[in-house]
């Protein structure tokens, strides 16, 4: 299996064991990831804001780099992700626009891209039985919060893979590793990461009550898909707790950093002395677990 | 109470015109976006359902002065939930596009600072073809709270830096030029 690989600016300075993480399961699952040349930033949500023209040609630059590529787009980033999907619609449907983003770029984009979440390529082209394969440490006893937070399922005609309300896809994985996943209301309740430079008081409130409703629900750790989502949670949870003076103490992982322990992939070559909440309770929770037997595959479909 | 003879009637149709705004007029007010909207939970002075409203009926000074549209946080659950198809998040982006430009011409004066790290933010973009985190967060900050807002986020910069997650340089593309080609003929300056 081979895939285009857009990292996304964030992967290669402030989340790096998002990339590592992601690289190490990969290998591990037989998927060659070959990055993207000279991709530039999609624009975040910052360029809608601004002008969304300019919004819809940053992305489509590298989708014209993807064409020529020829593989499918894997996106470890939710914002990445919808960025790039969300410019492909608009593109493939609205020939007008592309026509004047083609005036606007070097090189014209003729719509043949395809464009993937890295977790929706491991759910549905690997496969949860292969996954579960590789899950040489179970991860029993392991209590998970799995996060999606927005842009990963919303909006549906541009996420198109999990449901918008209530989706399972995470849920699954982290099943499929004999992970225990604790009943979560907050799953695709917004972190307010776009707001968190410009609006920090409101964005650190909606933080926080996702990283306390995951803390009440008796999780050991969070498992996140987006580098910005981990970043609310995780570089900002003591800030949380010093304004708000409550304690989480919450490990938040990257879905792939979790996936790596199960296969039985060193700590450090995953990136977890890089997150900023130790991770430490949760490799050592793992250690003192010492079991055999497999994870059990029990797929609940989503919406429901 | 709103003032009739201050409502300008050409207003939605220019919303409609910017990309994003196009489903503005099909909005029967159900409010089905103010709720579960994250913001208006933890922030009173946020509602969607009262700006698509003020949209529709023209209040352009009052709405673009009000400015509260900068607090929406794009997490499109007003989107996935209005039985309208109004794309509300998307019609929020139309009318902060507007009023970037409104505020570039001189006819009205952005207070928040939200606009602010955006620009910063794709000048960034514009300079190298990606983002410098580091540059453009602690550009930022000294621009919006000067040095001791700097100083506030020491600890945790310096946490940071200590696991390497501080690129003091940011990476530059090769096509760095041809994206700085695409913000010229875009139009952004």
């Amino acid at each position: 299996m081979k895939y285009s690989y857009y990292p996304g600016c964030t992967l290669h300075s402030s989340t790096k064991e998002y990339d590592m993480s992601t690289k190490e399961v990969c290998k591990k699952l037989g998927i060659e990831l070959v990055e993207l040349e000279d991709w530039n930033c999609c624009g975040a949500l910052g360029a809608f804001s601004y002008d969304y023209l300019l919004s819809v040609t940053l992305p489509a630059r590298n989708l014209a780099l993807v064409e020529k590529q020829n593989l499918t787009l894997a996106a470890p980033c939710n914002a990445c992700f919808h960025n790039l999907a969300k410019a492909n619609k608009l593109l493939k449907e609205n020939a007008d626009l592309k026509n004047k983003v083609n005036d606007i770029m070097d090189s014209p984009y003729n719509g043949n891209a395809q464009v993937r979440h890295l977790l929706d390529i491991i759910v549905n082209d690997v496969g949860l039985e292969t996954v579960s394969k590789n899950a040489i440490k179970p991860l029993k006893g392991l209590k998970v919060a799995p996060y999606y937070g927005c842009l990963l399922v919303r909006p549906a005609e541009i996420a198109r893979f999990d449901d918008p309300e209530n989706p399972q896809s995470l849920d699954n994985l982290m099943k499929s590793l004999g992970a225990e996943v604790v009943p979560f209301h907050m799953k695709v309740k917004c972190c307010g990461a776009s707001l968190i430079v410009g609006e920090e008081e409101l964005a650190l409130m909606l933080t926080r009550k996702i990283l306390e409703a995951a803390r009440d629900a008796g999780a050991n750790c969070v498992a996140v898909t987006c580098p910005l989502c981990q970043t609310n949670l995780d570089t900002y949870q003591k800030k949380i707790e010093s304004r708000y003076n409550i304690h989480l103490g919450l490990p938040v992982l990257y879905f792939t950093q979790i996936m790596g322990l199960a296969f039985g992939i060193e700590p450090k070559v995953l990136g977890l002395n890089k997150n900023m909440v130790s991770t430490d309770k949760v490799i050592d929770l793992l250690k003192s677990i010492t079991i055999t037997e497999k994870p059990q595959l029990v797929e609940v479909k989503a919406g429901g | 109470m709103i003032k009739v003879k201050n409502l300008d009637p050409n207003f939605k149709y220019q919303l409609s015109k910017e990309l994003g705004g196009e489903n503005l007029e099909y909005c029967f007010n159900c409010t089905g976006c103010a709720c579960g909207c994250p913001v208006a939970e933890v922030d009173p002075t946020f509602n969607p359902r009262k700006i698509i409203r003020m949209g529709i009926l023209g209040m352009k000074d009052e709405l673009l002065a009000s400015e509260s549209f900068w607090k929406c946080v794009s997490c499109y659950t007003c989107f996935a939930r209005c039985p309208q198809d109004v794309r509300i998040t998307e019609v929020l982006y139309a009318l902060k596009n507007m009023a970037v430009r409104e505020a570039e011409k001189g006819n009205i004066k952005i207070k928040t600072t939200k606009p602010v790290f955006d620009k910063m933010f794709i000048d960034s973009i514009k300079a190298n073809g990606r983002v410098s985190e580091a540059t453009v967060f602690a550009g930022y900050t000294f621009k919006t709270k000067g040095i001791q807002g700097l100083l506030d986020y020491f600890n945790m910069g310096f946490e940071m830096f200590k696991k390497g997650k501080i690129m003091l340089m940011g990476e530059k593309i090769k096509g760095s030029k041809k994206v700085k080609h695409i913000f010229e003929k875009a139009g952004v300056k």
